[in-house]
C-alpha cells in the first residue's frame, strides 16, 4: 500500500506524444479511477506506471522510491489486464500461484495461500481446470486473484470488466470494491466508461484526447461539480448554455436572462464569456405553471425515449437550441401525460447550475 | 435421424468429396508404389515366396547405416533447434520492421537448385577454398584442412540445408503468441529468463515439435548430400537404397531394407513424439494445452 506519484511525465511513440508533461499523485490505499475517451492515452499512463514502458522524461515514483528506470519484475506493482492474460498453458492453480512459484515460496505454503484466494475470489471448484474450461467472469476472477496473490503495493486494472455482460460487470464492480475495502491496496482503476468510475472510485481523474488530465476529485464532485466543460460533457450527460456574464445573472442571446449563483472565480465579472452547465435531471418538466423555482423556460417537446427508471425528452427552446431532460418515472400513472409537440415549461434552481470558464 | 443430423452427415460428405482428387494422388502414386515394393521384398528372382532378403538385412552393417543415419538425422535436427530458436525468437520479438526482409532472405535458398547450393558448398569446403583461406588468413590454422568428403562436412550441410524448416515453424508459432503473456509473467515478478522459461518455450512446443519432425524426417532418408559432401565414403539409409537399387540392382533388398528403415523411422518417431509430449511438456501444461474439454 504506496503512493504512486508522476512528476513531468512525458511519453510519445514515433515522435506522436500521447502524454505531455503529466503530473498525478494516486493517494495511497484508495481506489482511483482514471477516466478518459478511448485513445486519450490512459493505458499509456498505465503501461508507464507498470514498467511496459519508459517515459521519454520526468519521474514516478512509488511511495518515496522512484521507479522511473527500474525493471518491470522488480516493481511491486501488478497488473489485472484487459484480456486477462492468462497463461494458456497453466491451469487455474499454476495461474494463480504464479507470483509465488517465481519468488521460490515453499510448495505448502503456495497452496495455502491459492486456496485461500480462490475461496475469496468464488473459484474453490474450479482450482484445477484449465483456463479454457472458465467462463469470461472466472477468467477474470483468475486474472484478478493471481495478480493479489503477491500482496503488491499497487494493483492496475487496465478495463478488466470491458468483456463482461451489464449485469456480470455490476457484481464483479461491487466485488471489487469490497476487494479494496479488505486488502487496502491501492487500486488504478482505467476505464472509459463513467458508469464504473463513479462506482468504484474512492478519486478519480478525468483524462481528455490530448492525455491531459482535466479534473481530480470524488466521484461526487466530479459530477456536480465540474471545472471544465469536457468534464461536464463526458462524465454523464448535460446542457451547455454558452452566454455572458451580466448583473450577476446570465444573459443568453435570444433568450432573456438566467438566474445564477455567481461563481467565486477571477474570470467571472461582468461582461465576462461562460458556459453554463445544465444536468437534465436538475431540470424539472412540467405542462402546468409552477411556483418556487428560480429559473424557467418554454420550450416544445420533440422526442421523447422510455428509459424505463426514467424518460428523457428532448426539447426545443425559443432559441432553436435542443435540451435534454430526465423525469423519473415515479408513477405508473402520471397526472399528466407529456406528448410529442406539446409545449411544457422547463423549471431549475439557480444553485444546480455549474458556470465554466469560457 | 433429426435433420441437423442429416444435414451434418451431407457436410460431412461434401467435404469429402473435395478431398477426392489428392486421395486418388496419394494412392495412384504413394501408396500402390509402396506395395508393389513391399511385395518385391518378398520375391525372389525366380518369382517365388521368400524371406532371404529380410534374413540378409540382420547383419551389422545395415545395423551401423540405420544407426549412422539416425544419428545423422537426430543431431541435424537438435543443431538446427539450438540455432534456429534464437533465430525465430529474434525474428518475432525485435525485427517487427525488417522482418518480411529478412525472411525473405532465408526463402532465397529455396529458389536455387539444391545441387547448385551443394556445389556453392564445395567451393566453401574445398582444400583451396573459401574455409580454409580465411581461416588460414586468420592464423588459426597453418595447414589447409580436408573437410570435403568427411563425415563433418555432411551433417554441416544437413544442417545449413534444414534449417529453415526449423526456423518457420517456430518462427509462425512464436509470431502469433500474446505479446500480453509474457508482459504479464514480468509483471508478476519474473525474469526475462524466467518468462523464457516459463511462457515463452512452453507456448512455443507446437512449432518446436513440428520443426523437429520436418527436420528429422527428410534428413533419416537424405542421400544426396552424403553421396556429394560425404564422398559416398560412407553410407547413409538413402544411400544404400540408392546403391540398392540403382547400382547394383539388387532391388529385392533395396525394397527390404526400405520396409525395414521405414518402419525404424516411423518407430523413432513415434519415440520421439512420446518423448516430446510425455517428458518435455509437464503433466499440467499437456492437460491444458492438449486436452481442453469444453
Amino acid at each position: 500500500m504506496r503512493s504512486i506519484r508522476l512528476e513531468n511525465v512525458t511519453k510519445s511513440y514515433d515522435g506522436d506524444i500521447v502524454i505531455e508533461n503529466l503530473s498525478l499523485t494516486i493517494p495511497s490505499g484508495k481506489f482511483f479511477a482514471l477516466l478518459g475517451p478511448s485513445g486519450s492515452g490512459k493505458t499509456s499512463l498505465l503501461r508507464l506506471i507498470a514498467g511496459f514502458e519508459t517515459a521519454d522524461s520526468g519521474s514516478i515514483f512509488l511511495g518515496h522510491e522512484e521507479i522511473t528506470h527500474m525493471p518491470i519484475h522488480k516493481r511491486n506493482i501488478n497488473t489485472v489486464f484487459q484480456n486477462y492474460a492468462l497463461f494458456p498453458h497453466m491451469d487455474v492453480f499454476d495461474n494463480v500461484a504464479y507470483g509465488l512459484t517465481i519468488r521460490r515460496v515453499p510448495q505448502d505454503i503456495i497452496e495455502q495461500k491459492v486456496i485461500k484466494i480462490l475461496k475469496a475470489v468464488h473459484l474453490e471448484k474450479q482450482i484445477y481446470k484449465s483456463i479454457h474450461q472458465l467462463s469470461g467472469g472466472q477468467q477474470q476472477r483468475v486474472a484478478l486473484a493471481r495478480a493479489i496473490i503477491t500482496e503488491p503495493d499497487v494493483l492496475l486494472l487496465d478495463e478488466p470488466l470491458a468483456a463482461l455482460d451489464l449485469k456480470l460487470r455490476e457484481k464483479m464492480l461491487i466485488e471489487l470494491i469490497e476487494l479494496q475495502d479488505t486488502l487496502k491496496t491501492t487500486f488504478v482503476y482505467v476505464t472509459h466508461d463513467q458508469f464504473e468510475a463513479l462506482t468504484v472510485a474512492d478519486y478519480m481523474a478525468i483524462m481528455n484526447h490530448d492525455g491531459v488530465i482535466e479534473q481530480i476529485g470524488t466521484p461526487k464532485e466530479i459530477y456536480e461539480f465540474p471545472t471544465s466543460s469536457f468534464v461536464a460533457q463526458f462524465v454523464g450527460s448535460t446542457n451547455i448554455f454558452s452566454g455572458a456574464i451580466k448583473d450577476g445573472a446570465f444573459e443568453i442571446q435570444d433568450l432573456g436572462l438566467l438566474q445564477i449563483v455567481m461563481p467565486d472565480k477571477s474570470w467571472a465579472v461582468q461582461g465576462a464569456q461562460a458556459l453554463m452547465s445544465v444536468r437534465p435531471e436538475k431540470i424539472e418538466i412540467s405542462k402546468s405553471k409552477l411556483e418556487g423555482f428560480s429559473n424557467e423556460l418554454q420550450a416544445k417537446v420533440e422526442a421523447i425515449v422510455y428509459h424505463g427508471r426514467s424518460t428523457q425528452y428532448n426539447v426545443r427552446l425559443s432559441n432553436g437550441m435542443l435540451l435534454q431532460v430526465f423525469e423519473q418515472n415515479e408513477e405508473h400513472f402520471p397526472y399528466e401525460v407529456i406528448d410529442y409537440d406539446d409545449m411544457v415549461y422547463l423549471y431549475w434552481q439557480k444553485e444546480n447550475v455549474v458556470m465554466l470558464e469560457r | 435421424m433429426k435433420q441437423w443430423q442429416e444435414y451434418h452427415l451431407l457436410s460431412r460428405i461434401r467435404s469429402f468429396f473435395w478431398a477426392i482428387p489428392a486421395l486418388i494422388w496419394q494412392i495412384l502414386l504413394l501408396y500402390i508404389p509402396l506395395v508393389f515394393v513391399l511385395m518385391r521384398s518378398f520375391v525372389d528372382k525366380e518369382s517365388h515366396f521368400t524371406l532371404s532378403y529380410y534374413v540378409e538385412l540382420f547383419d551389422a552393417t545395415h545395423f551401423i547405416i540405420l544407426l549412422r543415419s539416425l544419428a545423422l538425422a537426430a543431431t541435424t535436427a537438435i543443431i538446427c533447434l539450438i540455432i534456429a530458436y534464437p533465430v525465430a525468437y529474434f525474428l518475432s520479438m525485435y525485427m517487427s520492421r525488417f522482418k518480411n526482409v529478412l525472411l525473405f532472405f532465408l526463402i532465397i535458398p529455396f529458389w536455387t537448385s539444391l545441387l547448385v547450393q551443394l556445389y556453392a558448398w564445395f567451393s566453401i569446403l574445398d582444400k583451396h577454398g573459401f574455409l580454409n583461406i580465411i581461416l588460414q588468413k586468420l592464423g588459426i590454422i597453418s595447414q589447409p584442412y580436408h573437410v570435403l568428403n568427411t563425415p563433418f562436412a555432411v551433417y554441416l550441410v544437413s544442417i545449413y540445408c534444414y534449417i529453415p524448416f526449423m526456423i518457420m515453424p517456430i518462427y509462425s508459432i512464436l509470431e502469433k503468441l500474446d505479446m500480453r503473456l509474457r508482459e504479464a509473467s514480468l509483471d508478476l515478478g519474473a525474469t526475462r529468463w524466467e518468462t523464457f522459461r516459463r511462457v515463452t518455450v512452453p507456448l512455443s512446443m507446437p512449432g518446436i515439435k513440428t520443426g523437429f519432425f520436418l527436420v528429422f524426417i527428410p534428413a533419416f532418408g537424405e542421400f544426396v548430400i552424403p553421396i556429394l559432401l560425404g564422398g559416398g565414403k560412407q553410407l547413409y539409409v538413402g544411400s544404400l537404397i540408392t546403391h540398392y537399387f540403382l547400382v547394383s540392382r539388387s532391388s529385392g533388398l533395396g525394397a527390404a531394407f526400405t520396409w525395414l528403415s521405414s518402419v525404424i523411422l516411423i518407430i523413432a518417431t513415434v519415440i520421439m513424439h512420446w518423448l516430446f509430449v510425455r517428458v518435455v511438456t509437464p503433466r499440467k501444461t499437456r492437460r491444458a494445452m492438449y486436452e481442453p474439454t469444453k
